[in-house]
Order: C-alpha cells, then sequence, then structure tokens
C-alpha cells in the first residue's frame, strides 16, 4: 500500500494551506449539493408512489379490504337437510316468482282477474305442500333456526297469497300492495336461508 | 333554331334554377342536442370466476403461451352507470346490496349504491329514472332505495321469465340448477326478492315496461337486444362530449368481446344477438370504444380507455369518470 507524504516543507505552509482548505472545502458543498438533490429526489419519488397507492386504479385489484372469513363446510346431518330441502326450495321459489309475476301482470293490464286468481291459487297450493314437507323434515340442531325460519318464509308467501286473492273478489289493488311486502320479507328470509345452506346459490350472472 | 332546343335549354334553366335554389337554401341547423355527464361505478367485483366460463373463446389451456388462452382467472367488476343532465339522474343497472345473508361467494368491494353515488355528490333520492339492461339479481338489486325513480323494464323480460317458468320440461323450467348453484337455465339468475323489487316498483306506479325503442330523454335511447343476454336485454344511448356512448349490461358483459367478436358471459344468450347487440354499438357510436360493458376485467384501467379516468371509491370498489357535460365539475378526488 502507498503511502502518502504529510509533511509540509517550512515556510510554504501560510501560501499553499489556504488554497488547500478551500480545496477541501469544496468537495464537501459538492456532497452536501449532492445529498440534497437526492434527499429531494427521493422526496419526489416517495411523494408520487404514495399518490399512486392511493389512486391508482391498478391498486385496485389488490385492495381487499374486506375478506370473508371462509365458513366451515356443512357437516353430514347438515348436507343431508340442505339436499332433502333443496326440491322443496325449487318450487317454493319458482311458485313466489309466479304468483309476484301474477300480481304484476294483472297491474299491467295483461292478466284478468280469473285468470290471477288461479294463478294464486296454483302457487298457494304449493305453498302449503310444500308447507307440510318442510314439517316432516327432521333438521339437524345446528339448524333448527334455519328450518324455523324457512317455515315462516312460507307461511307469508302464504299470506300474502291469500292477500292478493282478494283482489279477484272486489278489484282492489291495494290488497296487491298490502301483499307485496309480505311476499318480499319472505323472499328475504329464503335468501338468507340459502346463504346458510346453498352459499354459491346465485352465481355471478 | 329548332324549337327541340329553345325547349331543352328552356328545360335545363329550369333545373338549374332548381339546383342552385336548393344548393343555395341554407339547410335548418340541427337542433343542439343535448350532452350528458357519465360516471361509472363498480357495485362489487366477483373474484377469480374461470375466464373460460366468462368468455369460452378465452379458456385457460395449461402451458399455453397464446394471450387468448394463458389466463386461468379473472376478476369481473359489476358496473352501474351514472348519468346525469337536464332535470335527469338516470342509472343505467342497480347493481345488487350486499348483505351479511347474501354475500355471494367470492365477491369483494361490495358497497351500497346510494353511498357510492354520495361520493359523486348524488343523494339516491335525486335518481329519476333507472334502465335495467336486464333484470338478473346482480343488475336489478336496490331498487327500493331509490324511491323517486322510475324504472324502465322490457316487456320481453317479464314474458321471458313467464315463458321459463311454465315451461313444461322441468330441467328448462328450473330455477335451480343443481343444489349450490343457479347459472344456465333461464329463470335462475331472478331470485324471488328481484322480481319482488320490480313488482313494488310497478305497484308504486313506478315503472315503464317498454316495448322496443323508447327516448327516456332528450337524446338518451332505450334499444332493444332481446335475447342478447337474456329474453328482454335492452342498451342504452347515452349522448356525451366525446361522442354517443352505448350501455349494454351483460348484452356487453365483455368490451374486449365486443372489441374482438367473442360472446361473453353466455348465461341464456343467443349469441347471434348478441353479435347484433355488438353491431348496434358500432353502428351508433361509431366503433367499439365507446361501448359500456358491464363486467369487463380491464375495467378502470388504460387497457379499456374509455374508463381509465379512475378512482377507488368506498371499501376498495372503484368508479370512473367518462364524459363530462360544459358546466359540470370534476368528481375525481
Amino acid at each position: 500500500m502507498d503511502t502518502v507524504p504529510t509533511e509540509v516543507p517550512e515556510g510554504a505552509g501560510a501560501i499553499h494551506t489556504e488554497p488547500a482548505r478551500g480545496a477541501a472545502t469544496r468537495p464537501r458543498v459538492k456532497i452536501l449539493l449532492l445529498c440534497l438533490v437526492v434527499i429531494g429526489l427521493l422526496g419526489i419519488v416517495l411523494l408520487a408512489a404514495s399518490r399512486e397507492v392511493a389512486t391508482s386504479p391498478a391498486n385496485a385489484r389488490t385492495a381487499r379490504p374486506v375478506l370473508t372469513p371462509p365458513r366451515p363446510p356443512l357437516t353430514a346431518a347438515e348436507e343431508e337437510y340442505a339436499l332433502a330441502l333443496w326440491p322443496i326450495h325449487n318450487e317454493v321459489k319458482a311458485s313466489a316468482l309466479k304468483m309476484t309475476l301474477g300480481g304484476l301482470s294483472y297491474k299491467i293490464g295483461e292478466l284478468d282477474r280469473a285468470a290471477l286468481k288461479i294463478r294464486i291459487e296454483q302457487s298457494s297450493a304449493t305453498f302449503r305442500s310444500a308447507a307440510r314437507r318442510i314439517a316432516a323434515l327432521d333438521p339437524p340442531a345446528s339448524l333448527t333456526r334455519a328450518h324455523a325460519m324457512y317455515g315462516d318464509a312460507v307461511r307469508l308467501y302464504q299470506q300474502s297469497g291469500a292477500e292478493m286473492l282478494r283482489v279477484t273478489d272486489d278489484g282492489r289493488v291495494e290488497h296487491l300492495v298490502a301483499a307485496q311486502p309480505l311476499s318480499m320479507e319472505a323472499s328475504e328470509t329464503l335468501l338468507k336461508v340459502g346463504d346458510i345452506l346453498w352459499p354459491s346459490e346465485y352465481k355471478p350472472n | 333554331m329548332s324549337k327541340r332546343f329553345w325547349f331543352t335549354m328552356g328545360l335545363a334553366a329550369v333545373a338549374g334554377v332548381i339546383a342552385v335554389g336548393a344548393l343555395g337554401t341554407p339547410r335548418s341547423a340541427p337542433a343542439q342536442s343535448p350532452v350528458y355527464s357519465v360516471w361509472l361505478v363498480e357495485s362489487s367485483r366477483f373474484m377469480k370466476v374461470p375466464f373460460g366460463a366468462f368468455m369460452p373463446d378465452r379458456a385457460f389451456v395449461p402451458g399455453s403461451t397464446s394471450p387468448m388462452n394463458n389466463i386461468n382467472t379473472v376478476d369481473l367488476p359489476v358496473n352501474v352507470g351514472v348519468i346525469k343532465g337536464g332535470n335527469d339522474v338516470i342509472l343505467y343497472d342497480s347493481g345488487w346490496k350486499q348483505q351479511d345473508y347474501f354475500k355471494m361467494t367470492g365477491t369483494e368491494h361490495a358497497a351500497p349504491l346510494p353511498d357510492q353515488l354520495k361520493q359523486l355528490g348524488i343523494n339516491a333520492g335525486d335518481v329519476t329514472k333507472i334502465v335495467i339492461g336486464h333484470g338478473h339479481w346482480d343488475h336489478a338489486g336496490q331498487l327500493m332505495d331509490f324511491p323517486n325513480a322510475v324504472l324502465y323494464v322490457q316487456r320481453e323480460e317479464l314474458r321471458g321469465i313467464e315463458w321459463a317458468l311454465n315451461y313444461p320440461n322441468p330441467k328448462i323450467a328450473a330455477v335451480n340448477t343443481s343444489p349450490g348453484g343457479c347459472a344456465r337455465t333461464p329463470a335462475c339468475g331472478y331470485p324471488p326478492k328481484t322480481l319482488d323489487e320490480i313488482y313494488g316498483k310497478v305497484l308504486a306506479g313506478k315503472a315503464v315496461i317498454v316495448d322496443g325503442e323508447m327516448e327516456i330523454a332528450p337524446g338518451i335511447k332505450i334499444h332493444p337486444a332481446h335475447r342478447a343476454h337474456t329474453a328482454g336485454s335492452q342498451l342504452l344511448e347515452v349522448p356525451t362530449t366525446i361522442g354517443k356512448l352505448m350501455f349494454g349490461s351483460d348484452a356487453y358483459s365483455s368490451w374486449e368481446g365486443i372489441r374482438d367478436w367473442m360472446i361473453a358471459n353466455p348465461q341464456q344468450t343467443d349469441t347471434v344477438q348478441q353479435f347484433i347487440a355488438y353491431e348496434k354499438c358500432y353502428k351508433v357510436t361509431g366503433g367499439y370504444q365507446n361501448c359500456v360493458a358491464a363486467h369487463e376485467p380491464l375495467s378502470y384501467t388504460d387497457k379499456y380507455p374509455l374508463t381509465k379516468n379512475a378512482w377507488v371509491g368506498l371499501n376498495g370498489s372503484r368508479m370512473a369518470e367518462i364524459a363530462l357535460a360544459p358546466g359540470e365539475k370534476t368528481r375525481k378526488p
């Protein structure tokens, strides 16, 4: 390794040390300025990055603030109950849709009173049959509440149908207006039970 | 000069006068047609949907290096159009409301539409009209949250549900296709609650049953696209400062599909009718750039330029400002 001579000839110090000190200061200033520039640039980069994080559409693809925790699968007994209820559910849903469409068609003048009456009576018969079949099911303890909810929903549909039927007697649309919230509540209950038994019942459509 | 000569010259003169008159007559200037402000709002996002289930031509092929077939799953936004102008605030589709009991497995970034509209400075009570592209649950939800809005639905849509429910073959009439899944049968996309909400609008005198075409506000036109996704699918033409837009709901599920002429989301679709719906956008807007798709995975990115002016809103859902009418201020934060 080379060594650097440190001794300065005597008498030369006053002349040579001044420029030497200035030359030593200038690189320090340069380094300081360079540091400032680098810090400034870093600041700009960080600011841009933070703005990007806040506003980038692409970021939304990875932003998942609400992740639904996976639920445990149904037990064998629960699965058996869900399978037994499924065909009944199919009929209840179809009848509910037919009844609602009946009221809608009547309101827009596409169905007369006689046809509406037939429609509602058919749906009501399905609801009665469904209620009997549901009552015959034996749910596991964990699904007792869901089972009761489903039974309540079918009863609500029956009440809604009974109220709708009155329009076929007196022609007053108020009966349909009174019946619709009952049907709506029943439909909502079906979704609630469906969420327990068939969580992927509806697919993206 | 012969009589014939003068007769011919006379005829030529008359024709000339008529021609000059016709050319010289100033044509009546076309009436200034209104333009509207338009935003796109992501109601929710269906995560990790197999690409092939959404677009059969884009089915994943393991090991493929083709960009057509090397993507396994896609995240599908559920887009709602917000149109503002004159005295109207119009929604095209109304998304769906995620509840604690109605979550849709694999869904993220759901937010209630009234809250999302608030971010645009619009109150739910200000919405005057809702045009549903079709009646499926993820496009016709939340109707009761807009009490003043008049619903526009095609008569053919209602008839299509009726037809499916009464079809003699139970495999076709089924509202459930298999335990835990409902996708392909004609009536399965309509939970009773969705139809109850449509019915509620009808009973409240807040529904217009549309037969084919209809202009619902100056320059805003419904175009039927029957069977392009469901029996009574309908498109919506909207004039803006960037040209006419055409909203398509699930008839236009994929913007890339419209661009590349590939079918998308073929649940109950007559694919020929879907192509004819695509053609309608080309004809009305002059191309594919202004076709507004409901589930385009590229939405809110530069790759779907119409929607690139985007930002992140409630619960990670996204919004895009598509066009502003003169005098309308930006809503982008």
